[in-house]
């Protein structure tokens, strides 16, 4: 396992350095470069002259991209002028709230999800099977955003049952003593992502169903309630931690149409802010940011998994 | 004494999208306490599912429709789920054919010991693992309370299936069902798996039902057989009747199409014509007459009953064959004397067509994934030397892993030698140039083992034969066209076949294909790798007596690679055996067969199967002994001293020299040879006689 | 050097639902050969939500496209007198703020969703399959970084850059076109170099070197065609996923800017009128999204059995 691990850690040295490179060319996409990118687009040339010596934007590609990572490395992602703050500080507020909710979401989903997938999976083609397909097809083809928008008129405008903005605290524990408020925005995460897991899990099982090691199970005289949990369970579950890392970006791409739907002042809603400020310093420093959750997620996942399979751990 | 298990008519159907299949038919037999039953028969004919009936474990769609099965006296049929759990495991224990698929990859073996155990037995999770060391250790795995931790991943393929009979044992159920046990295995591990079910069936007083397809396993183990065909039981006696007086045709043409029994004459094997029937509509008659050479309007339009003529010799056949009370055997005689003469008379040796000389292949073992350094090198060939010469066929046999593919890999170009050289017609290929070496491609062709896999299933028959044609860019269009439809006639397909595409094909048509394509170059090499071992009996005697035919016919010459020691002893003229890289004899077919001198290739002979009880019942030796050592950390010296019964100090310590043995070309590389050495060869090559 | 152990004649024992499968079709001798296409039509057609998914493809593709011939109107100028109408005969589904008629507009912004989620994942996959093509044929150290760069992009939120694109790209449907299969191609990579690298081992590539055909035949007349089906699944998938990024970007303000419009952002537009429960418009724009978004799911879930010959034997 040792090796794996090793070979795993190396990859995410190697992805996570291209990932810089590519967010910093990104940087220069910008027309009139990156100096135009901190100042606005209307700045004057002068202006951009005067910075750009200023802050090195003059120098070499390399001796630039040397430095700005130097710069992320101690966590210092440069002064936001549109929000008149260090983008570290911007950022650093509202990561937590991001988190929290797309970690309750996604457990709320998946707690739904895997379970309802194992019925399918069992009861295939039963109609209960059919009508949880169909409404998973539909949460899988539904827009994130108009998930919440519905879920907003229906219960916060017509029933009055939920308010329509999520917690507007700016503490962890503020946010988690607001319960209700903060049901439909988990609801509207937690319908995408069971829409996804289920059909993952699903699938995981039935592969796992007809193998050969379930008749062997069945040939112990074990029961089928015991070979499902005591054998199948386990067997898919490993497949789905995989995907899970993979789904992490979306997971977290996801957190920008919730948290502009519900007001949720997570990262989501900082980026969303920064766009329509064109403001890319600070959306480059969120990609990169939440990318590299993203990296250690899968990394995590990934580790998850060899633990879960000796066939890893042991190799 | 009252039989342990009785089948009464089972019938068991399948519900596929087609319609309902048939799979078992109105099977009956019995079993007593400590006896084993085989069934035997080909793919499909029902065998796994009148086993998995029995266990009530039929697969999605299955079902039993009828009949009835008693353990004991006890009804199976009708008991409800959970009484049946209560039997399956405690009172019946089923091994499987794949014991890597079948044991559950992330569980310890321990723990799935033990869980059969707790199942069935009212004991602590403490008692259930010490119950499931005992049968560990019961079944021969060594080193027990270090293992019982470990995955399956962890055992090698004999050991892992040690474990499912431990598994299946565990509860000490009275009957075990062995489904295709050792049809995963390599020989010499399937003689210790036979032996082990053997020897735990007398010391636990259990009976055991031995499924298998391999009539040479049937003959020494089981006391009586059960021969299925096409759902139903043709015939059913005691082992040494059915094979010394088979009394159904289909019985009677098994045996002759087994190349070991035909390899002594060199006759032409028998091959049942066609495919067994379609389960879904079965036919009315006698379910074998459309493939029977006897078979009249009666057994067409009448299905024949099991009738015996002797106590406890049971068939299905208006028409038996065999010398009981009919004399007319002349019949077969007769039928099979006319084609056999012609093609048999090979095409006459000439000279060295092939010479591989002091071949050396590695593979790199690597580790890590940016900078992939070598932590060491697997020895997959190790200074092999052998010459074909023309219209000869050179058998090479040995169990996986013994490097006998990548030799054939290493002839047809697929792979690059480490070292050495291979020269065809004295041209060096690794020498000729690009252009020459396409060329040169063209005399050495290859025919698969998996012809499913081999031909591309997005083209059509006719498509695939051309291409070789194609790419050599050899005539125009319509010669090509031509010629596709000349080797169909050649191989035996019709020529419609060359519009089908690969998965329409039957797997005895496929291999067909496949040989008739590797013939489209004109070659004066094949090399064929393991070309009917997917195959069943009857089909694999049509496959091998159509390439000894083309063999004549072309003139062609053979490297022919494959496991079964019975079906190389038929086809060729010279053998080599290979162990873990190096070829530790090599001599004539019959020499090497009667007189082997290498401890390995003795062991290798005494663990093969052989369908005559007699000869079975007769064997002494143990085979061989132990695993297959690693090829990345080979042993010193001789390879083989590790399971060498004969091994000294000197094996670990000196490689041991090829020496001559009586019989041309006769060469062994061992300290202890089985008989007495004629003098030393420096190598293989240099000593023969050319 | 992996050595098959000696394959089972008898094997199909044990997986039973093939060897029941042999049972039922031995030799098909007579059968006439159909072509492959035809047979994989036929395990198509027996899929009858991937039918219905066809079905309403053709229906929406002729709604947005020969409908404006049909159902004629205004939908550049804005027409004031209709502000907001409720729906009726002269208005099947009302009109919207700027009173243009609904019907019109799902037509005129489905023609926009349905040609950019198109071309998007037309152009995502054609890339993202020559890369993965080429990143598994050289193999070695190359296709090691190729495959990171994929991971890289992989691990991008990509909505988050499709958004930096569309801020920094003025958008247009062309850029964002570019914009959406920029960020979706690596997906279709990493899925076909895999498809590559178990191809390019298969035995039928290695009959083309033994009879002495070149790398470049196995690739174009073998791995290629054989590949293909992993494609055009793919690309199905993909079509949908365009087709709903677009609408996210459409929500956030970042979709066809106006007075031409996509399903996306109409609905973004009708959502500011919640609180007046002006229900014709968000229901039918949603609704159209969510159903050729299902649609496409079906017709690809149909199209990956169809493609895999072991479904089609028979």
């Amino acid at each position: 396992m040792t090796g794996y691990l090793i070979r795993r850690l190396l990859q995410t040295i190697v992805v996570t350095v291209i990932v810089t490179i590519i967010t910093f060319l990104l940087l220069h996409l910008v027309p009139g470069g990156e100096v135009r990118a901190i100042l606005g687009v209307r700045a004057s040339p002068v202006e951009v002259r005067t910075y750009s010596k200023e802050w090195g934007f003059d120098q070499p590609l390399y001796v630039q991209y040397g430095k700005w990572l130097w710069q992320m490395l101690h966590g210092n992602f440069g002064f936001d002028l549109k929000q008149n703050a260090p983008v570290s500080t911007l950022i650093w507020a509202a990561l937590p709230r991001t988190i929290v909710l797309a970690f309750i979401g996604t457990g709320v989903g998946l707690l739904i999800g895997i379970p309802l997938g194992i019925l399918q999976a069992v009861r295939r083609h039963s109609v209960a099977d059919n009508v949880l397909t169909g409404i998973a097809f539909v949460g899988y083809g539904s827009p994130t955003f108009l998930v919440g928008l519905l879920l907003v008129q229906w219960f916060a405008v017509n029933l009055h049952i939920f308010p329509p903005f999520a917690p507007q605290a700016t503490s962890i524990g503020g946010i988690l003593s607001d319960p209700v408020a903060l049901i439909l925005p988990v609801a509207t995460y937690a319908f995408v992502a069971y829409a996804l897991w289920s059909r993952y899990m699903r699938s995981s099982v039935m592969d796992n169903i007809v193998q050969d090691y379930v008749r062997t199970a069945r040939s112990k005289g074990a029961s089928e309630r015991r070979v499902l949990w005591g054998h199948i369970f386990r067997n898919s579950l490993i497949s789905i931690v995989t995907l899970l890392g993979l789904q992490l970006p979306v997971i977290i791409g996801g957190a920008i149409f919730i948290e502009v739907v519900f007001n949720y002042p997570g990262m989501g809603l900082l980026f969303y802010d920064a766009a329509l400020n064109t403001d890319i310093q600070l959306m480059l420093a969120i990609t990169v940011l939440t990318t590299l959750i993203t990296i250690l997620g899968n990394l995590l996942a990934d580790i998850g998994y060899a633990m879960l399979d000796p066939r890893v751990r042991y190799a | 004494m009252a039989p342990l298990l009785e089948v009464n008519d089972l019938r068991t159907q399948i519900k596929l999208r087609e319609g309902v299949v048939h799979a078992v038919d109105g099977v009956s037999f019995q079993l007593e306490p400590g006896e084993t039953l085989g069934i035997v028969g080909e793919s499909g004919c029902g065998k796994t599912m009148t086993a998995l009936s029995i266990m009530n474990l039929l697969p999605t769609g299955g079902h039993i429709a009828g009949g009835s099965i008693k353990l004991n006296g006890q009804e199976l049929t009708t008991l409800s789920d959970e009484q049946m759990r209560n039997i399956r495991g405690n009172e019946i224990g089923m091994i499987f054919q794949d014991p890597l698929t079948s044991l559950n990859p992330t569980m310890t073996v321990g723990k799935q010991i033990a869980e059969a155990v707790a199942l069935h037995r009212e004991v602590s999770r403490e008692q259930a693992m010490d119950r499931a060391a005992e049968v560990l250790d019961l079944v021969g795995i060594p080193r027990v309370r270090e293992r019982i931790k470990e995955y399956p991943h962890q055992f090698s393929g004999g050991m892992r299936q040690r474990v499912m009979i431990a598994m299946a044992l565990a509860c000490e159920p009275k009957l075990l069902i062995a489904d295709e046990p050792t049809t995963a295995l390599d020989v010499t591990i399937q003689k210790q798996i036979l032996e082990l079910i053997d020897d735990l069936r007398i010391r636990l007083g259990m009976s055991v039902i031995l499924v298998t397809h391999d009539l040479g396993v049937i003959a020494g183990r089981a006391d009586r057989v059960a021969v299925m065909y096409a759902g139903r039981i043709s015939e059913t006696t005691d082992t040494d009747t059915l094979f010394n007086r088979p009394r159904h045709p289909y019985t009677e043409a098994l045996f002759q199409a087994l190349p070991d029994k035909a390899a002594d004459a060199g006759e032409r094997l028998y091959s049942i014509p066609g495919l067994p029937p379609d389960l879904v509509n079965p036919p009315a008659g006698c379910r074998f007459a459309a493939r029977c050479r006897y078979a009249v309007d009666r057994c067409r339009a009448e299905e024949p009953q099991l009738v015996s003529e002797v106590a406890g010799h049971e068939f299905r056949c208006f028409y038996p064959v065999g010398p009981s009370e009919r004399t007319d055997t002349g019949r077969l005689a007769t039928y099979n004397a006319a084609p056999a003469e012609a093609a048999l008379a090979g095409p006459g040796i000439g000279d060295v067509l092939l010479d591989v000389s002091h071949l050396v292949k590695d593979y790199a073992v690597t580790k890590g994934a940016v900078l992939q350094r070598r932590v060491g090198w697997l020895s997959a060939v190790a200074d092999v030397n052998f010459t074909i010469r023309s219209g000869e066929t050179f058998g090479l046999v040995g169990e996986s892993g013994c490097g006998k593919s990548t030799i054939g890999k290493l002839v047809v170009g697929l792979e690059k030698p480490t070292s050495g050289s291979i020269s065809f017609e004295g041209k060096d290929l690794a020498k000729s140039s690009a252009r020459e070496y396409r060329r040169e491609r063209r005399n050495i062709q290859l025919m698969f083992q998996d012809s499913y896999a081999s031909l591309d299933p997005r083209m059509r028959a006719g498509t695939l034969l051309r291409e070789p044609l194609v790419i050599q860019r050899l005539g125009s269009k319509q010669e090509q066209l031509k010629k596709v439809a000349e080797m169909l006639d050649k191989v035996g397909l019709p020529r419609t076949a060359a519009d089908r595409y690969p998965h329409e094909f039957s797997g005895g048509q496929r291999q067909r294909l496949g040989f008739a394509r590797a013939l489209m170059l004109q070659p004066e090499l094949i090399v064929a790798d393991e070309p009917v071992s997917a195959l069943d009996v009857s089909i694999q005697a049509q496959v091998l007596n159509m390439m000894k035919e083309l063999q004549h016919d072309l003139g062609l010459t053979y490297l022919f690679i494959s496991h079964d020691l019975g079906v190389v002893r038929y086809l060729s003229d010279k053998i080599g055996v290979m162990y873990l890289g190096k070829l530790v004899e090599v001599g004539p077919a019959e020499e090497v067969y009667l007189r082997p001198a290498h401890p390995y290739t003795k062991g290798l002979l005494d663990s093969a199967p052989v369908a005559d009880p007699g000869a079975e019942k007769a064997k002494v030796s143990e085979g061989v002994t132990g695993e297959l050592p690693s090829a990345i950390h080979p042993p010193s010296g001789c390879r083989f001293r590790t399971r060498c019964p004969f091994a000294q100090a000197i094996c670990a310590d000196v490689e041991p020299p090829v020496q001559r043995f009586a019989g041309e070309g006769h060469l062994a590389a061992c300290h202890f040879p089985l008989q007495t050495a004629l003098g030393d060869a420096v190598t293989a090559s240099a000593a023969l006689p050319e | 050097m992996a050595m098959m152990p000696h394959a089972d004649p008898a094997g199909a024992g044990t997986l039973i639902p093939e060897a029941a499968q042999d049972l039922a079709t031995p030799g098909q001798s007579e059968a006439k050969s159909r072509s492959m296409f035809r047979r994989g039509w036929e395990v198509f057609a027996e899929n009858k939500l991937a039918l219905a998914g066809l079905g309403f493809v053709i229906f929406i593709l002729l709604f947005c496209f020969v409908g404006p011939h049909i159902y004629v109107t205004p939908q550049v100028t804005v027409q004031t007198q209709n502000y907001m109408c409720h729906p009726s005969s002269a208005h099947l589904l009302g009109c919207d703020d700027l009173g243009y008629d609904v019907v019109g507009r799902l037509m005129v912004g489905g023609q926009n969703s349905l040609k950019v989620g198109l071309a998007a994942a037309f152009v995502a996959c054609l890339f993202g399959s020559i890369y993965g093509a080429v990143s598994g044929f050289i193999g070695g150290i190359i296709d090691s970084f190729m495959m990171r760069i994929v991971d890289a992009v992989l691990s991008i939120p990509f909505i988050m850059v499709v958004i930096i694109l569309a801020v920094l790209i003025h958008p247009s449907a062309g850029t964002l076109i570019l914009v959406i299969a920029a960020t979706y191609w690596p997906g279709p990579a990493r899925l076909v170099r895999g498809e590559t690298l178990s191809l390019r081992t298969r035995e039928y590539v290695s009959a083309v070197k033994v009879a002495g055909g070149r790398n470049s035949r196995a690739v174009l007349r073998h791995v290629m065609p054989n590949a293909i089906g992993t494609i055009i699944v793919q690309a199905t998938f993909a079509v949908a996923d365009s087709i709903l990024i677009l609408a996210g970007l459409g929500f956030l303000g970042f979709g066809v800017p106006p007075p031409a419009t996509d399903w996306g952002s109409m609905l973004s537009n009708g959502l500011q009128y919640v609180n007046l429960n002006t229900w014709w418009l968000i229901y039918p724009a949603g609704i159209l999204i969510i159903a050729t978004v299902v649609s496409f799911n079906f017709i690809g879930d149909a199209l990956r059995d169809a493609f895999e010959t072991r479904l089609q034997r028979r």
